[in-house]
Formats: structure tokens, sequence, C-alpha cells
């Protein structure tokens, strides 16, 4: 809705400009001209005024333009989301061609905040955005992917290595001590859910040992490509528009729209293929093993040498395919975009095939004063998932299999199966087998559709009306062949499950959008809106185990359990939960006052009535106001001053988060089985939403002729109200009830953003950008008896857990039992009782991106680092610890020669806490920019990528950036490492191309 | 221009009523009930049910209350073998009573499921109970209220209907076991008779055997380091007993793991059982707990062979009570053993599938075609059960797999043929008529005009009919040796070990605090678990137990 807008306010600026001409006919000039890129290539929609007055006109598709201007103006302006705005003078000429510099300082630029956009260098708030060409480039499988690194204090990471899967997202630290702490989503205006249609399948029901898999990330069907923006707003005076779903920032992304002119088509391919691990894992090599094997007495040399972790991946080529066409005419804009991808896992048998199609516009009538926009992304998914699970128990997974694995042990016998009787000869089950055995894939169908009509009622007001929806429907299937040997509740049964997801949610929202000059100098804007919003959800599971087929591998039926659950033995009963109703109704408002471009001053108020809290407390009040104070459009700083652009920011708000679950404030009676029913919840109809108090201050910079620019900002956020899942006073029905807990979660901390172009040459240009930012999280006035959480997993760690919630300490705090070496029998010595051992949230997170160009080729880079926290190792800890090693099982490397006994306990200590400080080479790409090629081809670019090039760390596990949910009742965990799914490298090769 | 001012009029109309809208917010909550809809459409059954499936899992899983009556106790322990069952120290400390506030997470499971029994039970009140339902109510909520208070010594206490928001007292001493007295004597004349088919309906006889066990243990509650035996409850226990020991609905089967195999929902020992049903997960207790917590890894059934836990163990001295000279050695039915309870034997439908013969497992270990099982190093030992354990129940040793008697009361479920059963049919069984027989027994030891004759009656009555050779003498204790073979405590332990009686036992026995193997004499705190600090920090009324 905001690019349509900004078109509104051109178009209209367009007719004031036709009106102006029509009565000042006979002093008027006209002249033409062209603008284009840096490349040289058309640019379309560009603004062209007459300096000093209002009068202006876009480019068409080719970049041109023709406008009469009086015959006293002497400089047009030209202005482009995305590029410096320049002057350029016209004395004497008819005829001009302009060629826009892409901006990188962006103070020009338009961002789009809640409800509305503004230009950056009017925003009073915290905010970044970032446009697609700063997108990073490689195998994206979801938008999230595009910023990480980009943005100063926002933490991207990937909570699997599986395509699709979700991501932990924060922006500012952790705000909450609940599991819901990622930001929110909006669309092109329209708030998502933040949930997805993929059916949840958690595999330690119905006897297996298997945890639950990772969740889906829910922005898989924003097609990367479609996207023109993403903004991210940090503070109060940004994020209060949203009121209760407000604060843990909001991530808004905004597609690219049509543009008027001859039709466009844009296409881009891309092939990827993995090129093995991010970082190793070390285990003993065969020969080692052998080694270690002899030294120890133990005969387990099984003669072969393989290499288990490699056999388990795959090097499937990774192919994308996009397509889209837009144009448009005075009457209205179109773009419609196509992309198939299927995207590999790097583990066997694992992808994600994507279908997405996207058809947006925008339409005008009534001589412009009724207009439609539309947007319909229609798309499927197929994901292919493999065995790995978030906590698996002593039983392992694919994934520990394969590092367990025996590697003097062939995987297949003589007769070509799999080598499958680990009772036999070996301890584990065959990773090869577990991989063959087991097939699981979604999909799911979406549709996120939204249409808005804009009524001109004033010339400057305007009435807007907007519907979205978002409809998921996803079908899960999932068997595991019985005939795997050595898995409890697989072997000799064999698993079959269906499950079904369905996610609807809607959106109505109604806006009235005003501005005028009060007076010469100050101008006045203000938003004023009602939005309801509703969200439904449901899943369910029908299983069964026992099968009378596929028991032997030899003898397997084509036939996959998911289709034939009525041959089992035993029907697991389905279940099937249907989320309560969740409601928000809103009122919000916003005004605007800019005083001669000099200061400036947002108020917003929302309130949000929401069917989730109490009935004592359904309505919550949301409150920010913001002020800039730009010190360089002073006169005093006006010419020649050492700062091109300075601007002084600060804002206060209070912003809420209701994520919590719905129903939560009453008394529930639910019928657990057929043939009972209770009470399965303690009510508290005082509930209400937790508040998050901001303060922020902070300043915008450019010096050096914009050579050199950034922002720094401060802040202080206080998080009260905590919602809490306190310990019910027995007896009650459940354990847990929520509360509002009367804590406060400080998160303060400090960003800082530079950017500069060090060589600007005419051939060669070298860019640089930098981020840094610095959160402490504590969580004070808790007088409540210590949380524990962090569920370690595997063989004797059974309910042992690895992090608190405690008072003045960081959430999640590392509280485990000190370890202090080995005793003379090879003996771990560990502490009697656990302490505070730890940060997992780090304290530093940084970006640094870098970009060369040597005429049409360019270099860009771009890292990544974080640092100041810890990671739990719990792979190492039960999985390569020694003590499988004497079972035959192959181990870490690292635990040899450290006079440890091969029959130590698998204790969990702080000797597997490890320092989670890592650098990451996220992304390089070369990209040749050939321009146009003869006479069709337009802007055609061929790149080659690589993501994931290297990771420099300690940390002994596959990634340091990692964060398996291994939540204790919904008490949220963070930085637990335990047999992830593994980073790998992938190389990209790939073209765009216009027509 | 005249048409424009209508539209601009409508639409301002249409974008100001809009900001009016409303809607009442109201939560629609689509798979649960609101309280007022739950009184529409749930009747007290219902209700009622959930109460009895509440008590199904606690008793069955050897996690839970198995851990803290048993682990605790001088027949039960489970060693941490290598890379297994370290479990933050949590088995050791149990069995060493060296445990510590929240060092143990099954203080609170445990406080939390049993107020969840209670809770549930008093909820029937609410639904328009019949009087039968209300008796049935009653008794599980007793039940619940008698094991918490022999856990944690006091337990908190709601009416029905009570504000959950509100901390509800908590009843302690005298009036605390009164309290549960009452409730049982208020509910035997409205609760069913008891039938053969019923086991697992709260009957009069179910609420009989707890007045049973209150009365024995009264003087044991009030003050657990100087237990007393007052003469009106010894009464009180022989006079209901007899009523339990006269009923022609109980006798002693002649197989005496018919009591806890798949088959064993009529056994004629069951007084009161939780219901299962085999290969079906619905309300299953998770019964299946009780043999793979036990079983070596490579044991259970030659399709599902990983299923085994290789955890909880017996010591020697368990073992040798039984006074037995030979150790199961055959396969086949015929066996040189007196003691039916130990077990070793051939059993149809158990050892043809896995080769496991239920009871106590010692010695080498079969498989279901007579080989010997092995373990699962390479080169690998035969799977012999050793009966020694390391000092300091950490085992490092090559036979680290190895060590400790297994005991396989309850025969596994392979009702569903070889693939195993993870939803087994087996009963879980709380309460049986030789429990009544011992504690008549011991309530006429402990009279104030003793009748230790007509004890040594009752407790050979039950030898003969397990087989065993009549004991000559008896006395109550032998305060220097828990494990003396000829005293009343060790008949309780033939007969009744591992069914979560035993720390109970050795409190009331007064020798819980003694030395016996792999324990150290401990102090007077451990007579009762802490209270956990999440439980202490909602409810003011609660007071943590001295020493922690």
């Amino acid at each position: 809705m905001t690019i349509q807008r900004m078109l509104a306010k051109a178009v209209s600026s367009l007719l004031l400009c036709v009106l102006f001409t029509l009565t000042a006919l006979s002093q008027t000039k006209t002249i033409t001209g062209k603008v284009t890129d840096d490349k040289a290539a058309p640019l379309q929609g560009a603004t062209v005024t007459a300096k000093g007055t209002k009068a202006g006109v876009s480019t068409g598709a080719d970049g041109s333009f023709s406008i009469n201007v009086p015959e006293s103006v002497t400089t047009l302006t030209i202005s482009s989301i995305g590029y410096a705005t320049q002057d350029v003078s016209i004395v004497g000429q008819t005829t001009v061609t302009i060629s826009l510099v892409s901006s990188t300082q962006g103070l020009n630029e338009v961002v789009v905040i809640g409800y509305g956009t503004i230009r950056k260098k009017d925003a009073t708030g915290s905010l970044v955005s970032v446009k697609a060409k700063d997108f990073n480039q490689g195998v994206i499988t979801s938008p999230d992917q595009l910023l990480q690194g980009k943005v100063s204090g926002l933490e991207i990471v990937n909570n699997s290595g599986q395509p699709g899967s979700a991501t932990t997202i924060k922006i500012r630290g952790n705000n909450s001590i609940r599991t819901a702490n990622n930001p929110l989503y909006v669309v092109d205006g329209v708030a998502l859910d933040g949930r997805t249609a993929r059916p949840t399948l958690d595999l330690s029901k119905g006897g297996l040992g298997f945890g639950p898999t990772p969740e889906s990330n829910p922005l898989l069907y924003i097609n990367p490509n479609d996207i023109a923006q993403i903004d991210v707003l940090k503070d109060a005076s940004a994020t209060a528009i949203y009121g209760s779903r407000g604060a843990n920032g909001i991530i808004v992304i905004t597609t690219k729209k049509g543009t008027s002119g001859a039709t466009k088509l844009e296409f881009g391919t891309s092939l990827g293929t993995f090129a093995g691990y991010m970082k190793n894992y070390e285990l003993l090599s065969a020969n080692e093993f052998r080694a270690q094997s002899k030294a120890n007495n133990l005969v387990q040399d099984s003669g072969a040498s393989v290499n288990a972790l490699k056999e388990i991946t795959q090097h499937t080529l990774t192919q994308n395919y996009n397509l889209a066409f837009s144009g448009g005419n005075d009457r209205g804009k179109f773009r419609a975009s196509f992309l198939g991808s299927r995207t590999a896992g790097f583990l066997k048998k694992t992808g994600l095939d994507k279908y997405l199609g996207n058809f947006g516009g925008s339409y005008n009538f009534l001589d412009r004063h009724l207009s439609f926009d539309f947007g319909i992304i229609a798309g499927h998914t197929r994901e292919h998932m493999s065995l790995v699970s978030n906590t698996t128990g002593a039983g392992g997974n694919v994934l520990s299999w394969a590092l367990n694995w025996n590697p003097t042990r062939a995987f297949q016998e003589a007769n070509g199966l799999w080598a499958n009787n680990p009772a036999a000869d070996f301890s584990i089950p065959n990773p090869m087998a577990g991989i063959d055995a087991f097939t699981d894939y979604a999909d799911v169908d979406v549709v996120l559709a939204n249409i808005s009509a804009t009524i001109k009622i004033l010339d400057n007001l305007d009435y807007k009306f907007l519907y979205a929806i978002n409809h998921g429907a996803g079908t899960r299937n999932t068997s595991i062949a019985g005939w795997l040997g050595g898995v409890e509740g697989v072997s000799g049964k064999g698993f079959g499950a269906l499950s079904e997801a369905g996610l609807t949610s809607q959106t109505f929202t109604h806006t009235l959008n005003f501005h005028t000059d009060l007076t010469q100098a100050l101008r006045f804007e203000a938003v004023a809106g009602y939005e309801y919003w509703k969200t439904d959800y449901y899943n369910q599971t029908l299983g069964a185990t026992g099968f009378n087929t596929n028991q032997d591998q030899a003898l397997q039926t084509s036939i996959p359990y998911y289709n034939f659950l009525q041959n089992a033995s035993t029907q697991l009963p389905l279940v099937r939960t249907v989320d309560p109703r969740a409601e928000i109704q809103s009122y919000f408002a916003r005004v605007n006052f800019n005083l001669s471009d000099k200061y400036y001053l947002t108020a917003t108020m929302r309130a949000d009535g929401s069917n989730k809290f109490g009935k004592n407390n359904k309505y919550g009040y949301f409150p920010s106001v913001g002020a800039k104070w730009a010190i360089s459009n002073e006169d005093f700083m006006k010419g020649g001053g050492f700062f091109d652009n300075l601007g002084l920011r600060g804002s206060w708000g209070i912003t809420g988060n209701q994520e919590f679950p719905s129903g939560a404030s009453l008394e529930q009676f639910s019928s657990s089985a057929f043939n009972a029913a209770g009470q399965t919840n303690v009510a508290n109809p005082d509930l209400k939403w937790e508040k998050t108090t901001t303060l922020n201050f902070g300043f915008d910079y450019s010096i050096l002729k914009n050579k050199l620019y950034g922002s720094f900002d401060w802040y202080h956020k206080s998080t009260t109200n905590l919602l809490f899942q306190n310990s019910a006073i027995q007896p009650a029905p459940a354990s847990i009830y929520f509360i509002n807990l009367p804590a406060d979660l400080i998160n303060k901390g400090f960003e800082f953003s530079i950017g500069t172009t060090l060589v600007s040459k005419q051939d060669f240009t070298w860019d640089l950008a930098f981020n840094i930012s610095y959160n402490k999280n504590k969580l004070t006035k808790f007088n409540q008896a210590r949380i524990q959480t962090g569920k370690v997993s595997g063989n004797g760690v059974s309910g042992v857990l690895a992090e608190a919630i405690a008072n003045n300490q960081p959430v999640d705090v590392f509280y485990l039992k000190k370890f202090s070496g080995f005793d003379q029998n090879g003996q771990q010595m560990v502490a009697d009782t656990a302490s505070y051992l730890g940060d997992p949230n780090p304290s530093v997170i940084s970006g640094l991106s870098t970009t060369l160009k040597y005429r049409k080729l360019s270099l860009v880079l771009n890292l990544g680092g974080s640092f100041g926290n810890k990671v739990y190792n719990n792979t190492l800890n039960t999985v390569t610890n020694i003590y499988p090693f004497s079972k035959g099982q192959n181990v870490a490397k690292s635990v040899f020669g450290k006079g440890e006994a091969l029959s130590s306990a698998a204790i969990a200590s702080s000797r597997y806490l490890e320092s989670g400080n890592f650098v990451k080479l996220r992304n390089a790409t070369l990209n040749y920019a050939f321009g146009d090629v003869g006479k069709y081809v337009h802007s055609l670019n061929v790149f080659l990528s690589g993501t994931n090039l290297f990771v420099i760390t300690k940390f002994k596990g596959f990634d340091p950036e990692v964060n398996i949910d291994t939540n204790n009742n919904s008490y949220p965990t963070r930085s637990m490492e335990y047999i992830p799914y593994p980073t790998p490298r992938i190389i990209t090769l790939g073209l765009n191309l216009g027509l | 221009m005249r048409r424009y001012k209508y539209f601009q009029i409508i639409t301002l109309t249409i974008g100001l009523a809009s900001l009016t809208a409303c809607t009442k917010l109201n939560q629609k909550l689509n798979s649960t009930l609101t309280s007022d809809e739950a009184t529409n459409s749930f009747n007290a059954a219902l209700f009622l049910q959930s109460a009895y499936i509440d008590v199904g899992n606690p008793w069955s899983d050897l996690g839970n209350i198995f851990a803290l009556e048993e682990v605790t106790s001088d027949e039960c322990l489970v060693p941490t073998r290598g890379g297994d069952w370290d479990d933050n120290g949590k088995w050791r400390a149990l069995h060493q009573h060296s445990w510590t506030l929240d060092g143990v997470d099954i203080f609170l499971n445990m406080f939390n499921a049993l107020n969840k029994i209670q809770f549930d039970a008093t909820n029937v009140f609410s639904f328009k109970p019949d009087a039968s339902q209300v008796a049935q109510a009653r008794f599980i909520r007793a039940l619940a209220l008698y094991q918490l208070f022999d856990l944690y010594g006091q337990y908190p206490y709601r009416e029905p209907g009570e504000n959950l928001l509100n901390a509800p007292v908590v009843k302690r001493g005298d009036s605390a076991v009164q309290f549960i007295i009452n409730e049982l004597n208020a509910a035997i004349p409205d609760l069913p008779a008891a039938a053969a088919d019923q086991k697992n309906v709260a009957s009069k006889d179910a609420a009989r055997v707890l007045l049973m066990r209150l009365y024995l243990n009264h003087g044991a509650f009030l003050d657990r380091e100087h237990p007393t035996w007052p003469d009106a409850d010894m009464q009180k226990v022989i006079s209901i007993g007899d009523t339990l020991l006269n009923s022609p609905l109980y006798s002693y089967e002649t197989n005496y793991f018919h009591n806890f195999d798949p088959n064993n929902s009529q056994a004629k020992e069951a007084i009161f059982s939780c219901a299962n049903t085999s290969g079906v997960s619905t309300n299953n207790t998770g019964i299946n707990n009780r043999w793979y917590a036990t079983l070596h890894y490579n044991q259970y059934t030659p399709k599902n062979p990983a299923a085994g836990w290789n955890g909880f163990s017996t010591v020697a001295s368990t073992y040798d009570m039984f006074q037995t000279n030979g150790t199961p050695t055959k396969r086949g039915p015929d066996d040189t053993l007196i003691d039916k309870r130990l077990g070793g034997r051939y059993y149809p439908g158990e050892t043809n599938i896995s080769g496991v013969r239920p009871g106590f497992l010692i010695g080498q270990q079969y498989n279901e075609k007579g080989q010997k099982e092995v373990d699962r190093k390479n080169p690998p030992n035969l799977l012999i059960f050793d009966p020694k354990i390391s000092a300091d129940l950490k085992e490092t040793g090559n036979n680290l797999e190895l060590t400790g008697i297994r005991v396989l009361k309850y025969p596994p479920d392979y009702t569903l043929g070889t693939k195993s059963c993870d939803a087994g049919g087996n009963w879980m069984v709380i309460f049986r008529i030789s429990e009544v027989a011992l504690m008549v027994a011991e309530a006429k030891m402990r009279a104030a005009t003793p009748d230790v004759p007509g004890a040594l009656q009752l407790v050979n009555d039950l030898r003969t009919a397990r087989g065993a050779a009549p004991l000559p003498s008896i006395t109550l204790v032998n305060p220097a040796n828990v494990y003396d073979p000829l005293t009343l405590l060790a008949e309780r332990g033939r007969e009744l070990y591992w069914e979560s009686v035993r720390r109970t036992d050795l409190i009331r026995f007064g020798v819980f605090l003694n030395a016996w193997e792999y324990k150290q004499a401990s102090t007077a705190k451990y007579m009762l678990f802490p209270i956990p600090s999440q439980a202490l920090a909602s409810n003011p009324n609660l007071k943590q137990n001295d020493g922690y």
C-alpha cells in the first residue's frame, strides 16, 4: 500500500503540475531527457521535478521524460528510490541525460513504516532499510536470509540447515522469557501470523525416541526476487503503531510493483551445488579408529574405510527459475512473477521444492479519485525432511548415527543390502539405512491475497480500506520402515503418520490519511485507522505402528505406510488440536510535524483489544513519541560545514507482546480421551499484555561530501508485566499457569553503523559498510524460584537441564555443574551443584560488507560475526563423547589424549560449554554486468556466488551459529547445539536479464 | 462535481462508521470448553474417569513414585553405566540418601502429579455426581493425599470450586492423617462393592486397604524418627484386614507372576489396579516402562533388540533373602527353585518369544532360541548379570553393562506377536490381598498383646502358596541387618518387592536411615523429601521440611 501512496502523491503532483502549466502556458518551456542508472540502464519511475516548484513527472520505461517548467526554473531535481537525489542545470538546454548514482547512504530513501511511508531523513525512529541490490545472494529460500549481517542489532540464526527451516530472529536482544520472541513480519501492509501450515509432528510420540522436527519458515512463500526492500523497525517510535505485537521489532517487506510504460520482462536463473561442510566435524578417520582400537585392546576393525558424514550428504543440483512481467499505463500498473525452484538439501533425500506465483497491481478510476491495489501470492511447496529432530533421545537420529558409525564398517553387505543388524556386529543403526527407511514430506499450499481501495475524499485526505487473507493448508506424510534395525519403536514394527494443518488469518484495515501545510514552514501529516485481525489454526496427526509390510529389507513393497495405515496392528489415536481463535481489534493514530525540515515530531497511539487478554484487561494502550533535530539544516551549519548531514533523534514509547496461548485467561475444560474430561488450565482473568518501554537516542551523520555516513543509536528497553508461566498453586489442573510477572527484563545497548566509499574512480570503486551492535540482557526483580530449561538430550542425561531463568542473570543463563578435569582413573570430576556459568546471548554482533567494482566486474563480500556468548555442545556431551568408542562407535577426535577413560560417564557439565564467538564469510559474489546485449536484452548480469565459505571459531561442532529448540515446559532456550542439520558450503552460478 | 460531493460524503460516512466498528472479542476456544459449556455438556462420569487415569502413570513409571519409594530403599538401585544412567547423579543420590533440594526432578514432578490427581478428583464434586461417584472421587483423592503425606509429610488441600489463584491450606501432622481416614470412612458406604471383573474400580475393599495402610503407618507418620504403633490402630488393621481376608473374592494365585502379566486384569489377588489395554495407547499408563527400564539393551525381542534401557537393578542381599541355593540355569519349565516369587522359570508367551524369564534376572541370559545373549562390546561379554555393583554406583569396568540383578516383575506384553507392544495390556496393580495378610500379621505382632503365632500362620500360609518353606519363627525386624530373612520386614520384601512400598516399610520398621548395601547410614532429614522450591514459592502455607 505504501508504494501506491507514493505513486498517488506523484500522480497528484502531476495533476497539480498540469493545472499549473495550463494557467501559465505562456511562461513555460519543455525539457526532455533520459534518466539512467550508473550502469547506463534506463531508469523507470524516477521523479523529475523543477526545483522551486511542485511540478514533477515520472520517467517512462525507457527512462525518458518530458516536463514543462516555468522559464524561471534553472534546475531539475531527479530522485528515485535507491538512488542519490541529483540536481541538474537546464540553463540553455532543452535535452538532458542524467545518470543517477545508487545511494548507499540513503537519506532521501523512502522507508516503510506502519501504515505509511516516510523519507528516511524525516524519520524520528530507529530504522534500517535494506534495498534489493544489497540483499545477500546465493541460495535463498526465505527472505530473512537476505538480511543476515546487514542490519545492526538484528540477529538471525538458522535453526537448521534444512532448506526452508525457521530462523531465530532477535532485534535488540532477548525480549521475553517465553518462546515467542520473533519480530512481527508485515508484508505489503499486512501483518503475518508467524506460524505456518506445515503440520507439526512430534516424533517422540507413539513409542518413538526422536524429538519434534524443527519448525518451518513462515516467510517461505514470499519470492525473494519480488522484494523491493525490507525495513527493520527497532525503536518504539517506529514500532508502537503495531501496539501489542510490536515489542520484538517489526520487519516490513515491500514487494516490487509495476510501473507505467512498456511491458518489461525480468528473468533470472541460478544453479547451485554443495561444496562440503562449512566446517568439518573432526571424528576419528578409519585409520585413526583402527589405531585407537588397537591401543585399547578392542576388536572393532571391520576392515573397510568409510566416511559416514560424507556418505549422508548429496550433491544434487539446486535450480531456481524466476520470471516477472510488469507494465502499465496511466490507468494502472501490474506485475506478475513466477518462481520455480528445487533447493536440494545437504543431507540425502532432503530438499525443498517451491512454486510461487505472484500477481499484483494498481488501477485507478474516477479521475484518480478511486484506486485499487491488489496482490495475490499463490504458492505450493514440498519439503522433504530428514530424520533430524530437536531433542532426540538416547536412540539418536540419522546424524548421530553418522557421527557414531564405525568408520571401518562398510555400509552395505556383500548382497548389496544395508548392514542392518546393530545387535549382532555393531551397536548403532546404519545411517544410510536410516535415510533409506525414512520418508517424510510435507505439501503446503498457500494463498496470500490482499486488496485495497483508496478514495480521495479531498486533495489532502484519503480513505483506504484493505482486506487481506493468508490461508495455508498442509499435509504431511511420514513413514519409517520396520526393517530398519536397532531403533526403538521402529524396528520390527514400522511407523506411519498422516498429518494435516490449516492456518487462516484475515485482516481488515480502514485508514484515513491527511496532510496539510499548517504554515509555510510547518507541515502536518496524520494517519488514523481501525484494524481487525483474526487467525485460526489447527493441526492433526493420525499415526499407526505395527505394520505387516516392509519388515524385511530384501522384500519391500512400494506402498509407503502413510498410504496404508489401516494395515497396522496398533492405531495411535488421532490427535487434533484446534487453537482458540485469536482476534485483535485496534484503533491507531499517528501525527507527524515537520518544521522547516529542521524539527520533527512524531507521536503515535494504538489501542489494541485482544481476546487473548483476560476479561479485566481486554484493551491495551501503546503510546510513543519521537523527535528529531536535523542540525545540518540549521542556518549556522549551512554552507561548507563539516557535516553534510547530522540529525539527532530521540524517542520513547511502549510496545506490547501478546504471544501467549489463546485461552490462557479462561478456565478451559477438555476431553482428554473418549471417556474422560477434565479442567486443563488455571484461569487468570487479570492477564494482560507484556509491556516493553523503550528509550532510544541516536544520530545519523554523513561527512566528507557524503562519502562517510552512518548512524549511532543507544537504547534501553525494559520489559515488565512479563507473561510468565508461573508454577500453579497446587492442587491445580496443570503444573503452570500464565501470570504477568512484575519482573523487569532489561535490554540495553548501542548500535553503530558506518559506510564509506574508499575509492571512487572512473573505472574502480570500493565501498565498505560495517555495523556493530552491543546488547546486554538481564532479568531483574524476578522474585521467584529459579526456572530451569534447556533440555540436555541423549544417553545418561535424562532430566538434565542446562539453562535457567533467574534473577540478575541474562535470560537462559547457563546453569551447570562445573567440570574440573579428570581423576587418576580417567573419570570426570564435576562439582556437586550447579552454578551460573555464562551467557547464551551474544553481546556483540557485527556485519561487514564490501563491494569492489572494476568496470563491469564487481565483487561483494559479506562477513558476519557474533561474540560474547557460550554454546552448549550437547553433541559432544552425549554423541561423540568418549564412551561410545568402547562399543565400537566413532567419536570426536578431540576426546582422546586428555587422560579420559573409555568408561567415562556422559555427564552434563561446564566441560561442554564452548565459546560461541565466530566470524563467517557468509557470502562472496562475483558479478559481471554485461549491461544491454543486442537490441532486446537489457541488464544482463552473470554471477558466481559462494555461501558460508568459511567460519573462524573455536566451537567444536558443525556451526556455532545454532539454536536447537530444547525448551522445557515451553520455557525458551538459546545456544543449545544438538546434532543439528549441518551447515553446508554452497556455490551458485546464476544470471539475470531483462527484456 | 456534484457527483463527487455525494461520493465524498458516502465514503466519509463509511470510513467513519468503520472506525467505530467493534467486535466483542469473546474467546472461541474451539477444542476446549469454557466452564459454562463444560457444566452443560460433560457429566461427572467423565471427570471421575480423568481422576482414575491420573493415577496410572505416577505408579507405573519407574522414574516416578517408584523411584522415590524403591530406589531410596535397600532393594533397588540404578548404577551409572559408563555413558548411560548418570542423569545428573539423581539415581545415586536417591539410593545413597544424598539428595538436595531440587537436585532430583522427580520431587517436583510427583508433587505436581499427585496434586493433579487431587484436583481432578475434587473437580468431580462440581459436576452433579451421584453418591457412588462422590465416594469414588473421595477414594482417589485420599490415595493421592496419602501418597503426598508419605513422601512430603504435608499436603495442600482445596475445597471444590476454590479460587485457584489463592494459596490453599496445608494439612500436616495428625489432622492430615485423620482427614484422610475420615474421608475414607465417609466414602465406604457409597463405594461399589468389589467385583472380580472390576478391579480398576475404587471399591469398598480398595478403600479398606488404604485405611489399613493409614492405621498401620499412623504412628510412624507422626514421628518418623521414633515410630509408634498404638494398639487402637493395630486393632483397626486387624479387624479391617480380617474382613478382606475372609472375602471369597480374593485368594493367592498359584502363579505369582500372573498377578502382573498381560492377562492380570482379573488376577485373584488384585484389589485395586489401573487398567491398560494391549495395543491401545489411549489412557495407557505407560506400563511398558516396567520392563524397558530394567532389561538389557540386547534383551526384549529379536525384532526390537534395542528396546531395553539397562537401568534399574537390585542387589545380592535382596536376592539372598529368599534363601535359595540354586540359580536359574535351565530354560525349560522344570526348575530347582523353591520360592516362586524369585521367578526365573520358563513363561509361556514370554520365554518362547524373547527368552526372558520373569522375576529376578541373574546370571547368563538367553534369547528365545536358547542361545546365550551378549552385551554390546566388541569383543562382547556374555550377558551374565553379576550381582556385584561398584561401591560408588559408578560402573566403569569391562562389565559395566552387566552388573546388577534385574527385576522383571511385570512380564512384557507380547500379545501383538513378536513386535513389541509399547502400550502394554498389563494392569498396574496398586493393592493386593497378600499385602493385606502381611499388614494383619504385622499388626498382630505390634498389638499391645502380640499374637506372634497368628502372624507366623498368616506368613506361612502365604509362603506355602508361593512354594516356599514355612519359616520356623519370625521377628519384626533385625536393626543390625535389614536383609535378615527371618523377619516380617524380609517377608514383606520377598512378597512386595518393587511394588513401591519399601521406603514406607523401612521407615515404619525404624531402619530407613541404617546402612545397607551401597548406602551409608543417613541422617533424619532423608525421612522426608524436600518441598520443591517452585511449590514452596507459590504457596506460603507450605513449610520446608527440616534440613533442606
